[in-house]
């Protein structure tokens, strides 16, 4: 039978060392009638070469030898990982002054002494032996648990960035509507400006040679009028003036009193029509609006496009502020107020529906964090309110410092959580969202987050009002942990 | 002689306003143009203008807006005036949403911001002659 055979029978390997050549003979016997696979080897330094070639199981190990002695065999195995585990039986002849104490502190897992019982031997190197197998047979099940353990954690950090992306795709749609909006209006007012200034070009030249001097005087007023006007009128606001308009307008003999009033209140004017109705009675009237229509879209459509421009940056900015963390991985200072507002810019279009949001901010201290985790935190906070609230209702939300710690509260005038679930929200995989609309790691991660900032996170609810209250503590320091935290 | 409108509606005064130079640059006086910032008040439009005599032919609608979505308004609107055409200006609307519009409003072009003045000039100018 070769080595493999033998191992793979389960045969135990045991290596005998002694000396005295009838021990070692007598040592073998006994074990190979056991069925073990005896090595035996006559002193101190052929037993490391043996144990260096192959491993044994066990190891039994007269003290007393010529050349290098079994404590230090001992000692040399115990020093070497590769032989540290292997379990070593000292043997020693009665007559011989042991040092049990010292066998035991070199690593020695028991010891015979000779002269011996057949039955004492076998007993002991079975024990050993069992032992040894259960060691290792733990060992193995200890790597084989970290390994699981490992991949448990890969994979709940995947969830766990699943569901930040899932949070931010509940922002994309609204960010793509809140993008393109002013998109659209910087392309169409471009055009406008373009039409006009070409219309313009043309009607101006032809407009003064119609009009008298005080005419022109009146034509330029108007046009400073409507170019001074700041605030245009609601589109509901617009459509009464313009009733209003046309009909004083046609009681003043103005011709065309539909298109003028009209004109009129797209530009903003209104008021002090006294001071153009000499130019509004002329008979080229739409001519002489139209013209100055054209000047003023050029400014308006000028001010929309700034106000589009703004409105686009400032979600870029806020997607950026969105992300923000350290590459390092380390907390950083941040105001947490800022951050709610980042998500409130980013969740705007969801918001304006129906949602009336009370901000009530105290000024309190940046705190260490890590802001991109506490925006996960807001976002789904605030999402899951707008979604109690069915998109309509109050959106409160206080930042205050109590006792050290900034104090988030966010509350919704939503349904409310029953009572007999309000203690399995937090729980992983719980959602009463129908099956697609949400994983249930939601708050999950919202308390995982917090609990990563030393936190706590606690809710309180009835119909119409329900409360989730973030307390934070202002760290100016990382504790120790935070980055093997993070990463964990 | 009876009077024609368009009504634009977006929550966005930005779009009603740019949207509003367009069709006056390209269509003049020869139309009404009124102008909603919610499908709410683009329905109490709806039925001032019938009151008055005025008959819708277009009626241009973003999909996102506070309370009642573009489709919802859309299919709304399209129970009592089957006869208006309807087109759905959007920078961002759900499939579903445009199928449902389709369907029930019988859309005729769902156009997304930012648009172009031709798409939008073509879309009216089909849409008008699909009402003669």
């Amino acid at each position: 039978m070769n080595n493999n055979d033998d191992q793979a029978a389960g045969r135990a390997n045991i290596l005998v060392v002694d000396d005295t050549r009838a021990n070692l003979r007598l040592l073998s016997g006994i074990l190979s009638e056991q069925d073990y696979l005896v090595r035996p080897v006559p002193d101190g330094q052929l037993a490391l070469s043996a144990v260096k070639a192959e491993a044994p199981d066990l190891i039994l190990l007269d003290i007393m030898m010529p050349g290098l002695s079994g404590y230090e065999v001992c000692k040399q195995l115990k020093e070497d990982k590769l032989t540290r585990d292997i379990p070593v039986i000292f043997i020693s002849a009665k007559n011989e002054i042991m040092d049990k104490v010292k066998a035991f502190s070199l690593g020695g897992v028991d010891y015979i002494t000779k002269p011996f019982q057949t039955e004492e031997v076998v007993a002991r190197v079975r024990t050993h032996l069992t032992l040894r197998q259960l060691q290792t047979s733990l060992e193995e099940k200890n790597r084989t648990l970290s390994e699981t353990l490992e991949e448990l954690k890969t994979a709940q950090n995947q969830l766990v960035l699943r569901e930040k992306m899932a949070a931010l795709g509940q922002l994309i749609a609204g960010i793509a509507h809140e993008i393109n909006t002013p998109l659209g209006a910087i392309r169409a007012s471009i055009s406008n400006i373009l039409n006009a200034l070409s219309s313009s070009i043309c009607q101006l030249p032809e407009l003064f040679q119609q009009l008298s001097p005080e005419r022109q005087t009146d034509f330029f007023l108007l046009i400073k009028a409507a170019l001074e006007k700041v605030e245009l009128p609601s589109s509901k606001k617009a459509r009464k003036l313009r009733r209003i308009l046309r009909k004083d307008l046609e009681k003043q003999g103005v011709e065309e009193p539909d298109t003028i009033a009209s004109t009129l209140v797209n530009m903003g004017i209104w008021e002090n029509i006294p001071d153009f109705i000499s130019l509004l009675r002329e008979e080229n009237n739409t001519f002489i609006l139209q013209t100055a229509y054209n000047l003023f879209v050029q400014q308006n459509n000028s001010r929309n496009i700034v106000i589009a421009v703004d409105r686009a940056s400032k979600i870029v900015l806020a997607l950026k502020h969105y992300t923000r963390h350290d590459d390092s991985g380390r907390m950083m200072g941040a105001s947490v107020s800022d951050g709610i507002d980042v998500v409130l810019t980013l969740y705007h279009n969801r918001l304006k529906r129906g949602i009336d949001i009370i901000r009530e901010y105290e000024e309190t201290p940046e705190i260490l964090c890590y802001p991109d985790e506490l925006n996960q935190v807001w976002t789904n906070l605030i999402h899951n309110s707008v979604y109690a609230m069915n998109g309509s209702g109050e959106l409160r939300i206080t930042v205050s410092e109590k006792d050290g710690q900034v104090l988030v509260r966010i509350s919704d005038s939503g349904t409310g959580i029953p009572e007999n679930i309000r203690h399995r929200i937090f729980e992983p995989f719980f959602t009463t969202k129908p099956p697609g609309e949400g994983s249930g790691l939601g708050l999950d991660i919202v308390r995982k987050i917090i609990e990563r900032h030393h936190g706590k996170i606690d809710v309180e609810s009835s119909p119409g009002r329900t409360t989730f209250s973030v307390f934070l503590p202002i760290l100016t320091e990382p504790s120790e942990n935070d980055d093997v935290m993070r990463n964990a | 002689m009876l009077k024609k409108a368009i009504l634009c509606v977006d929550d966005e005064e930005i779009i009603l306003t740019s949207l509003r130079d367009q069709l006056r640059n390209h269509f003049g006086t020869r139309y009404m143009y009124e102008f909603a910032e919610s499908a709410d008040e683009a329905l109490d439009i709806i039925g001032e203008l019938y009151d008055e005599d005025v008959e819708i032919l277009i009626i241009v609608s973003d999909w996102l807006m506070p309370n009642m979505k573009g489709d919802e308004f859309l299919i709304r609107v399209h129970e009592q005036f089957p006869g208006i055409v309807k087109v759905l200006l959007t920078g961002h609307a759900d499939e579903a949403a445009i199928e449902r519009a389709e369907k029930h409003a019988n859309l005729h072009r769902c156009l997304y911001k930012p648009w172009s003045e031709d798409d939008l000039i073509e879309t009216l100018t089909s849409g008008l002659e699909r009402n003669l």
